[in-house]
Order: C-alpha cells, then structure tokens, then sequence
C-alpha cells in the first residue's frame, strides 16, 4: 500500500500523462524529420536528390525553360538524404508531420516547381543556374558584389574569368 | 435518413469505431507504431473511441500496413471481403500508399488501391502516433457520413 501513495500524489498533481492531441496541439521534437520542403531559388538541378532518394519520391523532369521539380510526399520516407546531400540548400527537412489526407487528395501531395535555366550574362548561352549557397561555398571569403557577378555566368565564361589563361586579360 | 430517428443504441455505437488491423507484408514499423497508439497511455487511441478488435467481422474501421507483397495479396484480400459493410480502410505508411522504398520490386503487388478502396492515407515511414490518430480522427469523420 505504501508503494502507491507517492504514485497516486504525483499523479494528482501531474495530471494525465496522455497527450490531448488531438484536440490540442502535440508536442513536435524540434530535430523531428518530417515533410520535405524545396526552394527552386537555391537550385542548382544537378539532380543528385533524385539519384539518392531510396523511394524514387524525387523527379526532375524537362520542360521548355528548365527542370520541374516534383516530389511526391506519400513515397517520401523522410531520410534525409536529399537534404544531406544537397549542397546548394535548397531542399529542407521540417517539422510538419500533418501528412494524413483523404483518398481524393492522394496525387496532390506533391511538392512541385519549375527552376528555370537561365542566360550567361557574358555569352548569352543557356545555363544551369548557380545558387547563391552553393557559390558561397564555391568562392569563400569573395565579396558579395563579384559572387552575384560570377552566378550570372556559364562555367565557362566563370572559369574564363577567375582562372585565366596566361598572356590573356579577363 | 428523412423523418427516420436512428434509436438511442445506433446513436451511441456510432461513437465507437472498432479498428483492425492487417499487416500486408509490412516490415513492422508501422505496426509498432500502431501498437503504440493503442496501449501506451501518452497517446491512447481509445479515447477517440475506437478498440481494436481480433476479429475482421466485428470491425469498422481497417488499418492497412505494409506494401502488399506477391505472397500475401489473397489473403489480405479475403480478409478484407470479411469485413462487414459500411468499412472505412486506411492504409498506414508509405508503403500502401505508393510502395515506397519497395515500389515496383518483383514481390509486390500494390500500390493497394488497385485492389481494395482506399479512404484515408497516412504517409509516413513509420507516421509518428500523433500523426496515426489525425488519420484515425479522419478515417472516423468519413465513417460516420457512411452510416
């Protein structure tokens, strides 16, 4: 009988240990790894998401100005690796885990955007774009001004540019 | 349902959904984490409630784990046709939904929907109890437009 009462006390002064979800907000870890989220400004289409994800949830397709981004949340099983291996940040992982959705809505969990090729500011081809993350950790300790001016180039002229050949001026 | 009253006994049994549960080649993530939502007091399913039953005649509301492997698919199938009308069927995790990290491997036979009518889906690799309840509270509010 004694072993009880301290349990009985605490729980009259703790209250349920139940979660009230869910008519009340729960309780979300703030390392919980959940819906995947993309931001088409920071990327660089080198589809290397699409290459990691075990599901095959990621998928880059063509359209007439670039690359459609397409990730379908229900084969996504929040691993993580497409965030790890994104170097240019464009793919985050966040804490929303409302995921359940009725049968109707089953092809429009989709994350989708288009990210378009752009122009080379000194030659004028097509290019790939070049987020400002991934140029960040390409040109460390570069002022802001010359990394803009080098992200609106194609590899080519940026090479060009920051390596050239010797007896040439840039 | 015009000048009909349902009787006082139809009214309170509306109230209480009986889960079932069947595992269709799950890997048995998901079915922990339906465990978990039953019987640890922090989440408890039963206050919705809903009770899960062991026998496929007596539920309401069926739970579906796993991508529905080659192996596995008759039997997940005439279980399901035990189950009386009107059901609600919620396939829990990714792999009923779309396979997922076993689509379109040569030992399954899903996606589910083409064999059984999906109502709610819980994505999910395994869905976190929380999530599991929201998908329960739903697949209950598609359950009572139904009888």
């Amino acid at each position: 009988m004694s072993f009880f009462l301290p349990v009985l006390l605490r729980n009259l002064f703790q209250g349920p240990s139940t979660e009230a979800f869910p008519f009340a907000e729960a309780y979300t870890p703030a390392a919980m790894r959940a819906r995947v989220s993309f931001n088409p400004d920071s990327c660089a289409l080198c589809r290397v998401c699409a290459r990691m994800c075990p599901a095959g949830a990621i998928q880059l397709e063509k359209r007439p100005d670039g690359l459609e981004f397409i990730l379908w949340h229900n084969a996504c099983v929040f691993c993580g690796l497409c965030v790890h291996y994104c170097d240019s940040e464009a793919l985050h992982q966040t804490d929303d885990w409302h995921l359940s959705h009725l049968q109707a809505e089953k092809y429009a969990m989709v994350e989708k955007a288009v990210v378009k090729f752009q122009k080379c500011s000194t030659c004028g081809k097509q290019k790939m774009p070049a987020p400002l993350p991934l140029m960040a950790k390409l040109y460390p300790g570069l002022a802001a001004d010359e990394i803009e001016r080098l992200r609106a180039m194609c590899p080519q002229c940026r090479k060009a540019e920051s390596a050239p050949v010797q007896g040439e001026t840039p | 349902m015009n000048a009909i009253k349902p009787s006082l006994a139809s009214r309170l049994s509306t109230k209480s959904p009986w889960l079932y549960r069947i595992n269709a080649g799950s890997c048995n993530g998901c079915d922990v984490e339906l465990a978990t939502t039953a019987i640890i007091p922090r989440y408890d399913v039963e206050r919705l409630g809903c009770q899960y039953c062991g026998s496929p005649k007596h539920a309401d509301i069926v739970l579906i784990t796993g991508p529905l492997t080659a192996r596995v698919k008759d039997k997940v199938l005439r279980l399901f046709d035990e189950i009386p009308e009107p059901k609600v069927t919620v396939a829990v995790g990714v792999c009923p939904i779309s396979g997922g990290v076993f689509r379109e491997s040569y030992a399954i036979a899903g996606p589910l929907d083409k064999y059984i009518p999906i109502d709610v889906n819980i994505p999910g690799c395994p869905p976190r109890p929380q999530a599991i309840i929201e998908g329960i509270a739903k697949a209950i509010a598609v359950w009572q437009s139904r009888i």
